[in-house]
């Protein structure tokens, strides 16, 4: 196996054209645990470590950029996660368990694209865009159009993650992210990515996304609107909720059964709401 | 005489605390000898199936194997314990999914799963029987065809994939059902639970020039693997010398053999040392579980609370070989009465074959899932009778003195003790548990008592005095993480008036340790001590002997003294030091000073005129404990999640050698029973395969779902042959929790779970069905 540290974005992108199964490597968590379980043996590596320009969060007109480098203890530690862009820093605060988060990056981990990963969801819900770098420079991808399939993104082959750009948003908005696990450190069995913003008491802006009952993050902006200017009512959350479960698609796994999963839906997105409501 | 105390009953450090802390402790995996080869294994890919033929050739092609084995390669051999059905590695057949049917020994691990993946095997896949209905239909496929000519140690009944029957009973049940004024009736499902030691199995083997072999291996006994071994490949236990680094932890899964046989037969092979330790998943696949056992039971009241009958029907799940099956099953039938005095009872138990993983010893053997259901039942029949459930308990609980089913008596009993303990620690803690509950966050208390045993088979002790005054012990006990090594050294420094220090543990080895069958069976604390204690006892006796002699007075005038003197009462400069002693006996008169112990577990055994007892594959156990738990939890009742606020465990221990080491098996137990209470589970796919053999998949508690608060309640009803009168606790603390939890949700919301574990999903179906 052969091994790159690459230092420039140029000089990554270069490696990834020329080297033939060449798999980039961030955090490593996913990686190299797949590697040791024989799930996967990539001839080539490159470590993205000391890649400029590509770790630590910024501000800027439009709102934050994330270097992909950044870890999940940094997200989860950061204060610049305001309005609804906490969703971010809410869910980076449960993934897995400390070791992990000093370890998994947000790059690593879009890139991964586990369905029942907590990041995916916080940055549609978030409205985020995902910047990927190629031989021909960087394109800025929708994070609603980033997650194709299982494990599957819109990265192409000679492509990867250098950021992730967070839009403001709605100034009075505020974001939460809830999940139900087996144990605390796991992975969801559902999860619910939730933006909100309040004009008294009607919701006047909502952004929903779900995670792990389908094979990538399930967002539907028919679902947003119930709730866009609803007073939030238990029936309104049920009638969004509905067309959830209607689009979600389900497995049966160790975590829990695809009808459990669907029964979830609707009551994580009462308690993601009622957090809220209790945060503005 | 006055004995100082300097040990017994003080939190003294663990004795190998700083090295494990630091991690210096050395574990089969950081062993490494000269020369020393991998080993990797060949899994069967079929639940069922015949062998058919073996291709080694491209894996001895590879560079640097240097050994193949298979099935053909061993004489045909079966051991077990109870029921010889197990060949050394598969035979002729495989019997589940992951099976070894192989083994490889090369330089480097890489080579040896390179080699390994190389083996092609020809099958004949066989009908599987994944279930305990499948297999206690007549017509099923027999997973083992020759089950009658297999040696069974003690008679009992079998017929087609039921490997063995055990019952007991005493009064007359059928006669009283009648006479009950309340009964309850439920059928409960437990599930394979996983050791999940920190440490996966492993072994390391080394040819001898004699012809022997040396095996140092991850294990419960060393003289266990000793004489398994020694049996699988037909030599002299004087040829097989077994040996143990430390443990990191067993709970049942380390009590019989693992990939011992294989390691010492590829070292034979190959005439070099071969090291193999199992990968978590390997660790999963192919070591044992804990039984699924599907129980009905039956418990009948009168108004006034007296519990008059209790009749039990169980299947356990013993998968694919016996194990130590038969002897679960024996003890979970024996031990479903529980700790009251209940006339009427008839518990039945039937042992079945799957095509799954074996399952065998683990904490608790068996105890945990009946007591699921008898801890459920008395908390149903005192709500049918609108009574308080302690009240209940307490009316009915055994006494000291009272009968054990089958008529043992009870010498020592501290369970009314653990009842009063609890009800004091939990004062006020229900209506805490109400007045934080809301519409959707309900919280509620749950009790469960509990009954276990200590006393069984066979040990023996060495306490040797060095020069300086310093003694070495020597018991054959392996410290499997629970403490004893330190235990018995305070047993020994307490009865000598000595520091811990000046005791010496040796590490167990067959060829100088004196026998002890296993740690095992909550028994190291009350039967080694007891032997560590008779040895201690010995040598001070001779240390009496000489300073009488040698200080000219009588012996009952004479008194030990703390720092390790002997002196003469009342005469305060008038005193020998053990140095002193020890080197006259070694120079002059007598010879060394050593003191050595015997014993075995001889209590009385079951009382025919007063039970029926059919199939038992044990009757010489005793010394019962016993114990009170509580769990408080809060339901989600919008997702069904279930988290565990608060635990109390009160344990009648008889007497706390070491508080602290109490309060950790406590703390420990308690753990391992929320696991099984509510996350724990192996599952099996269509074909036999275990679905979820790595820690992704498969959970137990993480640190943040451990609650906060475990209060460990220390009874002390002096066991009158116990040492310090000490009984066993280490099951106990993992015993009550699953019933514990079960009477928790049902007390915070209303609903019955009965089939393990109560998962998230499950706990919200069962709120769905009730409209709650
Ligand atoms: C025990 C455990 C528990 C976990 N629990 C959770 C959880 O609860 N929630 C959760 O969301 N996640 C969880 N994870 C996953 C964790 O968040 C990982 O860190 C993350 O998925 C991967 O991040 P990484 O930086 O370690 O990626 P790596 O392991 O380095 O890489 C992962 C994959 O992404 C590719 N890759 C990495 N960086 C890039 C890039 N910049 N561009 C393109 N491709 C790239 C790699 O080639 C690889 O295929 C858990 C992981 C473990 C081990």
């Amino acid at each position: 196996m052969k091994y790159f540290e690459p230092t420039s974005i140029d000089e990554a992108v270069a490696i990834l054209a020329r080297e033939d199964d060449a798999r980039c490597v961030s955090g490593g968590a996913t990686l190299v645990a797949m590697m040791n379980a024989d799930l996967l043996s990539p001839s080539t590596l490159v470590g993205l470590r000391r890649v400029s320009g590509i770790e630590g969060i910024t501000k800027n007109q439009q709102g934050l950029r994330i270097g992909a480098m950044t870890t999940h203890a940094t997200i989860a530690k950061s204060g610049l996660f305001v309005a609804g862009m906490n969703v971010i820093n809410r869910a980076a605060n449960q993934i897995a368990h400390p070791p992990i988060r000093n370890m998994g990056t947000i790059g690593g981990s879009i890139s991964h694209a586990d369905p029942a990963a907590d990041f995916p969801t916080a940055l549609i819900a978030a409205n985020a865009s995902i910047e990927v770098s190629g031989m021909d420079g960087q394109r800025l991808i929708p994070a609603d159009e980033f997650f194709l399939g299982y494990y599957e993104t819109a990265v192409a082959e000679n492509e990867f993650v250098t950021a992730i750009l967070v839009p403001k948003g709605p100034e009075n908005a505020v974001g939460e992210h809830v999940k139900v696990t087996r144990v605390d450190g796991d992975f969801a069995t559902v999860s619910v990515s939730l933006v909100l913003a309040f004009n008294e008491n009607q919701c006047s802006y909502a952004r929903i996304a779900v995670g792990a009952v389908a094979a990538t993050p399930l967002h539907l902006d028919e679902a947003d609107a119930v709730l866009t200017d609803s007073a939030l009512t238990d029936e309104d959350i049920d009638n969004a909720a509905a067309l959830l479960v209607k689009a979600s698609d389900p497995i049966d796994d160790v975590r829990g059964s695809a009808n459990y999963r669907r029964a979830l839906i609707p009551r994580l997105l009462k308690r993601a709401v009622s957090l809220l409501k209790t945060d503005a | 005489m006055s004995m100082p105390n300097t040990a017994v009953g003080h939190d003294v450090p663990r004795i190998d605390g700083r090295e494990k802390a630091t991690g210096a402790a050395a574990f089969i995996d950081d062993m490494s000898l000269p020369g020393m080869l991998y080993g990797a294994m060949v899994f069967s890919d079929y639940a069922h199936a015949r062998i058919l033929s073996y291709d080694t050739s491209e894996a001895l092609k590879l560079p640097g194997v240097k050994a193949v084995i298979t099935g053909d390669d061993f004489d045909a051999v079966l051991g077990g314990v109870f029921l010889k059905d197990e060949p050394p590695i598969a035979m002729g057949k495989v019997r589940y999914l992951g099976e070894p049917v192989a083994a490889v020994a090369a330089t480097d691990l890489k080579t040896a799963r390179l080699a390994a993946q190389l083996i092609n095997i020809e099958y004949e896949a066989l009908p599987n029987v994944l279930s305990v209905d499948e297999a206690l239909d007549p017509k099923s496929t027999l997973i083992h065809e020759d089950l009658s000519d297999y040696f069974r140690l003690k008679p009992s009944s079998f017929e087609g994939n039921i490997l063995w029957k055990a019952s007991i009973s005493e009064g007359d049940v059928d006669q009283v059902w009648s006479d009950c004024d309340v009964i309850v009736e439920g059928e409960f499902q437990t599930q394979a639970q996983h050791h999940l030691y920190m440490e996966p199995c492993g072994a390391l083997a080394k040819p001898e020039q004699n012809g022997g072999i040396t095996i140092w291996s991850s294990c419960q006994s060393v003289f266990i693997v000793q004489q398994k071994v020694a049996d699988y490949l037909q030599m002299p236990m004087a040829k097989v010398r077994s040996l143990v680094p430390h443990v990191g932890g067993g709970f049942g899964g380390k009590g019989g053999l693992h990939i011992q046989t294989l390691v010492a037969k590829l070292a034979m092979t190959c005439s070099r040392p071969v090291k193999m330790t199992l990968t978590r998943t390997e660790d999963f696949e192919i070591v044992r579980s804990r039984h699924p056992i599907r129980i009905r039971m039956k418990t009948g009241a009168k108004n006034d609370g007296t519990l008059i009958a209790r009749e039990i029907d169980m299947v356990l799940d013993g998968g694919a070989y016996a194990d130590e099956s038969p002897a679960v099953l024996n003890w979970a039938v024996f031990v479903a009465r529980g700790p009251y005095n209940i006339p009427n009872v008839r518990s039945n138990g039937q042992l079945v074959y799957t095509n799954k993983l074996r399952a065998g010893p683990y904490r608790g053997f068996g105890n945990p899932q009946v007591t699921l259901a008898g801890e459920t039942q008395i908390d149903e029949i005192a709500q049918k009778l609108d009574m308080d459930g302690f009240k209940l308990r307490q009316l009915n609980a055994v006494k000291t003195n009272d009968a054990w089913i089958g008529g043992q008596n009870i010498d020592a009993c501290g369970f009314d003790a653990c009842m009063t303990g609890m009800l004091e620690a939990t004062a006020g803690a229900e209506a805490e548990a109400a007045a934080a509950s809301t519409s959707n966050k309900r919280r509620g208390i749950g009790y469960s008592a509990l009954t276990h045993m200590c006393g069984i088979q066979s040990t023996s002790a060495e306490v040797h005095l060095r020069a300086d005054g310093s003694v070495a012990l020597v018991t054959g006990v392996v410290d499997i993480g629970q403490g004893s090594n330190t235990i018995l050294s305070q047993i020994v420094a307490d009865s000598l008036a000595i520091p811990v220090e000046r005791v010496s543990f040796a590490a167990p080895d067959t060829d100088s340790s004196p026998y002890n069958w296993k740690t095992a069976a909550s028994r190291t604390t009350y039967m080694s001590g007891r032997s560590v204690l008779g040895a201690a006892v010995n040598v001070r006796e001779q240390l009496f002997t000489h300073a009488g002699e040698m200080l000219e007075c009588a012996e009952h005038d004479l008194e030990l003294r703390e720092g390790g003197f002997v002196g003469v009462k009342g005469v305060a400069d008038a005193q020998l030091s053990f140095a002193q002693i020890a080197g006259r006996a070694m120079a002059c008169v007598g010879g060394p000073i050593a003191g050595t112990d015997t014993l075995v577990f001889d209590g009385p055994t079951l009382d025919p005129k007063r039970a029926i007892v059919d199939g038992f594959a044990f009757t010489n156990v005793g010394i019962y404990t016993f114990g009170m738990q509580a769990v408080e939890v809060e339901v989600d009742t919008d997702t069904g999640e279930v988290k565990v606020l608060r635990v109390w465990s009160a344990h009648d221990v008889g007497r706390a050698i070491n508080p602290a080491m109490v309060d950790g098996q406590v703390h420990g137990g308690v753990v391992q029973g929320l696991g099984l209470a509510l996350t724990e589970e192996m599952v099996w796919g269509e074909n036999g395969n275990l679905i979820n053999p790595t820690l992704m998949d498969y959970k137990i508690p993480g640190i943040l779902d451990v609650p906060d608060f475990i209060q460990s309640i220390i009874i002390e009803a002096a066991e009158p042959t116990g040492p310090y009168g000490a009984k066993g606790m280490a099951e106990n603390s993992l015993v009550g929790i699953p019933a514990a939890v079960s009477n928790a949700i049902a007390n915070a919301c209303g609903v019955r779970l009965r089939s393990l574990p109560f998962t998230s999903e499950r706990v919200l179906r069962a709120l769905d069905a009730a409209g709650k």
